[in-house]
C-alpha cells in the first residue's frame, strides 16, 4: 500500500471560533502524514487531532490563542466533529487523520 | 493623607479592613466586633444553658485554638456558666499530628482548660499512617472523615459532655453547600447550614464560627498572638473539594459577602416534602451501636474492610460486593466498642 | 479547617473521573447505527438525536398548556412571547419552536417533529398559540464600547423564526415612561430616586428631564461594585421582558436557557444570596399585579438539553448563531467566575451539570414569603434585614432604628436585591466619584407608590424640580 506522505483535510470553525482564524469558516489543509511526537526527540507518530489541533495555532489562528487551546487541547466548551461524529467517540486527540477527513470545531460559548 | 479614624468607635486611628464588611476599622473594635458576632450567633441559636459541660473539637489548629479563647472569653464574660473541655483526637499521622498535639497541650496551659486526646490507634486499632500504607492517599480522607466523626462523639461520652464544638467556619458552610449542591447529595444539604445537629444517639455539635470569616480568624490569632499549628494535613488529596474551594475564593475576591450569601441562601431552603420521604431512616449499627442509616456504620464497615484486606469495601459499590462475596466477617473480626451516647461513665481528665 | 478536620467529610473524597461513553459505540436508541455523538455517557446516532431532543424540550414544555377542552389537542390561554438574545439557546429555542408549532402544511425536512397543534396528528389542528413575538432586548447603552446590533438581529430572527414578529426593546426602556405606558401602565407622578449611598437606600421623588439613557447609565454606575452591573442587568432585561409579554397578550414567556446555562445561574444566583428563589430560576409564574388575571407563565424549555447539544443541534440544522452581547462585565463578576467555573468541571465530570440542576429541583423554602421585591417581583423573604445586621455588626448604637421612620427601600428588597445594592468589593465602587440619588426603575415606583401609606410618607419629602 502506497504511504501518502500528506494529508489533505477540511477543516471548518463553527460558533463563533471562525472569527479567530480569519473570519473564514470552511478552510482546506494538507498536512505531513507523519510528525514529531514532541520537540525533544526524534520519535515520530503519525498525525492526529492533537497534532492538527497545534498545528491550526500555529499556523492560522491569528489572535487570542487561549481561546482555542488549552493545555495541548482545545478550550473547554469547544467540541469537536470528525467526519460529523464526535471525537470522544473517535478517541479524541488519538484519532489518527486520513485523507479526505473533515474536522469541525464548534464553540459552544458565544462571546463570552 | 490624614490617617483615617476607625468606622465603628469614630475615636482611634483605623487599623485594619474588615474581610467580612470592608469596614476599616481599629484593632480593638475588631476584637470587638468579632467576639459580639459569635455571641449573638450562640445567644441568638440558645446554644448552651448553665452548667452545660462542653467539649471543644481541639486539632491545634488556628479554628480550634481561636474557638477555645474565644469560648473561654465569652464564658467569662457573659457567665454562659459552662464547663468548657479540650478533646483532641490523633489520627496517627506522623509529623502532622505529633506537632499539632504538641499545640493543643500547650493550649491546655494557656487558657486552663483539662484535656482529653483520643486516637484511632486505640479506639480503631488502625492509624492514618497504616491506612494509607493499606489504602494509598486516594480515599484516605473518607476513613479519616468517618472515624474522626465518631472519634469525637465517643471521646465526648467518656467524658460526660452534654455538647461538642467544633471551629467549622463561614468559608468551609459555604463551601459545603456548594459541594453538596455539586453531588447531588440532598441529605446533607438539607442540614450543613444547621448551627446544631443532634441525631437520635449523638452529642449535640454546634459550630459557634458559622459567620465568622476564615480571613478573620487568622487575622484575630494574629493580632492576639494566639499559639497555632498552621500546616494543611499531609494526606489531604486534590480532592473535588479543592476545586470548590478555588471557587469560593474567586468569589470572595470578586464579593466579600459571597460567604456570607451561600450561607444565607443554604438557610433559606430545605428539601420538598416529597422528597424527604423517600431518604432513609436512622437506625442504630449492629456492631457497634453508632448511628447509622444501615444495619452497619460506616465506620465499621470501613474497618471490617481494612481488616479483611480489602480496602474499598466501604467506598465504592463494587469494594462492597467483593466484601460481601467473601462471605460473613469471621468471629474474630476486630470491631469498635459500643457504643451509647451520654451512657458512660465520667471519666477523670487529669493533666495528660 | 483543614481538609480532615471536617467530620462532615463526603463519601468519596474524589469524584470520579468519568469514562467517555458506557461501553459501545451504538445508537442506545435505535440500536442500529453506530453513535454520532455522546451526550452524558449516552451515544446516539444522528437520526436518533433530533428526536431526543424534541422529546426532552416538549416534555419541559407542554405540561405548562393547557389542554383544549373540545379537542385532544393543546391550546394556550393566550400569545407566545420568545426571548431572544442572540446566543446559542436562544437560537435553538427558535427553531424548535418553529418546526413544533408553527411548521407550514407539507414542510419538508421535518420528518422527527409530529406536526402541528403539539400531539396529534391531525393537519388541520388549530395551532397551540395564535400568535408568537420574538423579543430581543438592546444593552449597547450599558456597556461602553458595544455596537447597536438590533438590525442584525432583526435579520437572523427574519430567517430564524419567520413565523413570529420581531419586537425590540432598549435596555434604557426601564427608565422609560413612554414605554411604561406603551405597556399599558398608568402615568407615573414623577420619578422615584434612591440614594445608594446612604445605608437605607433613603427614596425622594423628583421631576427629572434626564434621558433613559443618562438614568440608565447613571443607575448602573451607582452600584457598589463593578461585579452587580451584570446581575442589575439581567434583571432590568427580566422585567422588560415580561412586561412584554403582558403587552402582547402572552400566556407563555419561554427563554432559550440550556442545561448548562440554568446550572450557571443557579448556582450564581445562590452565590448571591438568592436561595429562597431557587425554584424561580427553573420557572414561574408572573402576574403585572395581584388585581390582575392574566398570568405568564416563564418557562425554560431547553433545561434538560446541555450546551453540547444545542451546539450540534445547531450546527447539523446549519442554524447561524450570532451571539450573545458579552455583559458579564468582565472576568470578575459573579456570572462569569460561575460560567468558567461549570464549564471547567464540565468537560471533565459532565454529570455535574445536570446533578446540580436536579439536586435545586429537590428544594424549597423554608418559609412563606410575605410579598415580592420591587425591584425584581420576585419572593421575599421575612427578616432579610434582621439577619444582616445580625451576622455583620456594622455600628455599635442603635442609629439605624431611627432612620428607619424614613421611607426607604431596604425594607422592600429581596436579599439578592440588596446585596446587589449594596454590597461592595474590595475595589471599591463603579464610579469614580460619589453619586448622587439615582433614579429606580419605572416597575419600582408603580409598586412603592402604588401603596397609600407610601404615597403619603413619601409626599413629604417631595423635592423641587431638578435639572
Amino acid at each position: 500500500m502506497s504511504q501518502d506522505t500528506t494529508i489533505s483535510l477540511k477543516v471548518e470553525f463553527g460558533g463563533g471560533l471562525e472569527l479567530l482564524f480569519s473570519n473564514k469558516r470552511s478552510h482546506q489543509l494538507t498536512v505531513p502524514a507523519t510528525v514529531p511526537k514532541s520537540t525533544e526527540d526524534n520519535a515520530t507518530k503519525q498525525a492526529d487531532i492533537t497534532f492538527l489541533i497545534r498545528y491550526l495555532r500555529d499556523n492560522l489562528l491569528q489572535e487570542r490563542q487561549e481561546l482555542f487551546m488549552e493545555n495541548e487541547t482545545v478550550r473547554p466548551g469547544i467540541l469537536v466533529l470528525v467526519n460529523d461524529t464526535d471525537w470522544e467517540l473517535e478517541g479524541e486527540g488519538e484519532y489518527v487523520l486520513k485523507n479526505g477527513d473533515e474536522v469541525v470545531f464548534i464553540s459552544t460559548l458565544h462571546g463570552g | 493623607m490624614p490617617p483615617r479614624t476607625c468606622a465603628l468607635c469614630s475615636t482611634s486611628r483605623a487599623m485594619l479592613k474588615r474581610p467580612k464588611t470592608g469596614q476599616q476599622i481599629c484593632k480593638e473594635c475588631f476584637f470587638t466586633v468579632f467576639e459580639t458576632e459569635v455571641h449573638n450567633t450562640i445567644t441568638r441559636a440558645k446554644l448552651f444553658k448553665p452548667g452545660d459541660r462542653v467539649a471543644i473539637g481541639a486539632s491545634g489548629g488556628k479554628d480550634s485554638t481561636v474557638l477555645a479563647y474565644v469560648m473561654k472569653t465569652l464564658n467569662e464574660r457573659y457567665d454562659y456558666g459552662l464547663e468548657l473541655f479540650l478533646l483532641s483526637i490523633d489520627e496517627g499521622i506522623t509529623g502532622y499530628r505529633d506537632d499539632s498535639l504538641e499545640t493543643v497541650k500547650r493550649n491546655q496551659q494557656q487558657y486552663s482548660m483539662p484535656l482529653k486526646i483520643l486516637s484511632y490507634d486505640e479506639l480503631y486499632g488502625w492509624t492514618m499512617d497504616g491506612i494509607v500504607a493499606q489504602v494509598g492517599r486516594k480515599n484516605n480522607c473518607t476513613f479519616c472523615g468517618v472515624f474522626r466523626r465518631q472519634a469525637l462523639d465517643r471521646g465526648a461520652s467518656m467524658l460526660s459532655v452534654d455538647h461538642i464544638v467544633t471551629g467549622h467556619n463561614a468559608d468551609d458552610i459555604a463551601e459545603t453547600v456548594l459541594m453538596n449542591i455539586m453531588r447531588g447529595d440532598i441529605a446533607r444539604l438539607g442540614r450543613c447550614t444547621a448551627i446544631c445537629t443532634q441525631g437520635e444517639d449523638t452529642i449535640k455539635r454546634s459550630k459557634p464560627f458559622k459567620y465568622a470569616y476564615e480571613k478573620e480568624i487568622v487575622m484575630y490569632a494574629y493580632f492576639k498572638k494566639l499559639d497555632y499549628f498552621s500546616t494543611e494535613c499531609i494526606y489531604s488529596p486534590d480532592a473535588y473539594r479543592g476545586h470548590a474551594r478555588v471557587f469560593l475564593k474567586d468569589l470572595e475576591a470578586a464579593r466579600p459577602s459571597a460567604i456570607i450569601d451561600i450561607i444565607h441562601s443554604g438557610e433559606a431552603f430545605e428539601v420538598r416534602e416529597e422528597v424527604k420521604a423517600t431518604q432513609k431512616a436512622q437506625q442504630t449499627c449492629k456492631r457497634c451501636g453508632y448511628i447509622s442509616s444501615n444495619d452497619l456504620c460506616k465506620a465499621c464497615v470501613l474497618l471490617e474492610g481494612l481488616e479483611r484486606g480489602m480496602a474499598t469495601a466501604g467506598i465504592t459499590d463494587r469494594g462492597r460486593k467483593k466484601l460481601d462475596a467473601e462471605g460473613p466477617a469471621p468471629d474474630n473480626l476486630r470491631t469498635i466498642p459500643f457504643y451509647t451516647a451520654g451512657a458512660a461513665p465520667a471519666v477523670s481528665v487529669g493533666p495528660d | 479547617m483543614a481538609d480532615c478536620g471536617n467530620p462532615n467529610v463526603e463519601q468519596d473524597a474524589l469524584m470520579q473521573r468519568r469514562k467517555k461513553y458506557d461501553r459501545t459505540r451504538q445508537c442506545v436508541k435505535c440500536h442500529d447505527q453506530l453513535g454520532n455523538v455522546v451526550i452524558r455517557h449516552a451515544v446516539y446516532c444522528k437520526g436518533c438525536f433530533f428526536p431526543t431532543v424534541v422529546g426532552k424540550f416538549r416534555r419541559v414544555l407542554e405540561p405548562s398548556i393547557s389542554k383544549d377542552k373540545s379537542k385532544k389537542g393543546l391550546k394556550a390561554t393566550g400569545n407566545l412571547c420568545l426571548a431572544f438574545s442572540g446566543g446559542l439557546g436562544s437560537s435553538v429555542l427558535l427553531d424548535l419552536i418553529g418546526s413544533n408549532y408553527f411548521a407550514a402544511e407539507g414542510d419538508a425536512g421535518h420528518d422527527w417533529s409530529r406536526g402541528r397543534g403539539g400531539g396529534t396528528e391531525h393537519p388541520r389542528n388549530e395551532p397551540v398559540w395564535e400568535h408568537a413575538t420574538v423579543c430581543y432586548v438592546e444593552v449597547c447603552n450599558a456597556i461602553p464600547g458595544a455596537r447597536d446590533r438590533t438590525e442584525e438581529i432583526r435579520q437572523i430572527v427574519s430567517r430564524l423564526a419567520s413565523y413570529a414578529k420581531f419586537l425590540p426593546l432598549r435596555l434604557e426602556d426601564a427608565f422609560d415612561h413612554a414605554w411604561w405606558e406603551r405597556v399599558g401602565r398608568s402615568k407615573p407622578h414623577g420619578q422615584l430616586f434612591v440614594d445608594l449611598g446612604h445605608q437605607d437606600l433613603l427614596l425622594s421623588i423628583r421631576n427629572t428631564s434626564s434621558s433613559p439613557v443618562a438614568a440608565l447609565k447613571a443607575y448602573l454606575a451607582s452600584l457598589p461594585t463593578q461585579t452587580a452591573v451584570p446581575t442589575a442587568i439581567h434583571n432590568l432585561i427580566r422585567l422588560l421582558l415580561l412586561h412584554t409579554a403582558q403587552l402582547t397578550n402572552s400566556s407563555h414567556l419561554l427563554l432559550g436557557t440550556s442545561l448548562t446555562s440554568l446550572s450557571i445561574s443557579l448556582i450564581s444566583s445562590i452565590a448571591q444570596g438568592g436561595g429562597f428563589v431557587v425554584r424561580e430560576e427553573a420557572q414561574e409564574n408572573w402576574q403585572p399585579d395581584s388585581t390582575s388575571s392574566q398570568k405568564v407563565a416563564v418557562s425554560r424549555p431547553l433545561r434538560d438539553v446541555g450546551m453540547k447539544e444545542c451546539a450540534i443541534w445547531a450546527w447539523w440544522r446549519g442554524l447561524e448563531v450570532v451571539g450573545k452581547e458579552n455583559y458579564l462585565g468582565g472576568k470578575q463578576g459573579i456570572g462569569a467566575l460561575t460560567k468558567g467555573f461549570i464549564i471547567g468541571l464540565e468537560r471533565d465530570y459532565p454529570s455535574t451539570v445536570s446533578t446540580i440542576a436536579r439536586t435545586c429541583a429537590k428544594l424549597a423554602p423554608k418559609e412563606a414569603s410575605d410579598g415580592l421585591c420591587t425591584l425584581c417581583e420576585r419572593p421575599v423573604q421575612p427578616g432579610v434585614q434582621d439577619w444582616k445586621e445580625r451576622i455583620s455588626i456594622r455600628q455599635f448604637d442603635e442609629k439605624a432604628a431611627i432612620a428607619r421612620s424614613q421611607p426607604g427601600l431596604i425594607q422592600r428588597l429581596c436579599y439578592a436585591c440588596h446585596t446587589t445594592l449594596t454590597s461592595p468589593s474590595s475595589r471599591g465602587g463603579v464610579g469614580q466619584s460619589a453619586i448622587d440619588a439615582v433614579q429606580l426603575p419605572v416597575w419600582v415606583e408603580s409598586r412603592v407608590l402604588g401603596s397609600d401609606e407610601m404615597k403619603d410618607v413619601v409626599a413629604e419629602f417631595l423635592l423641587d424640580d431638578e435639572d
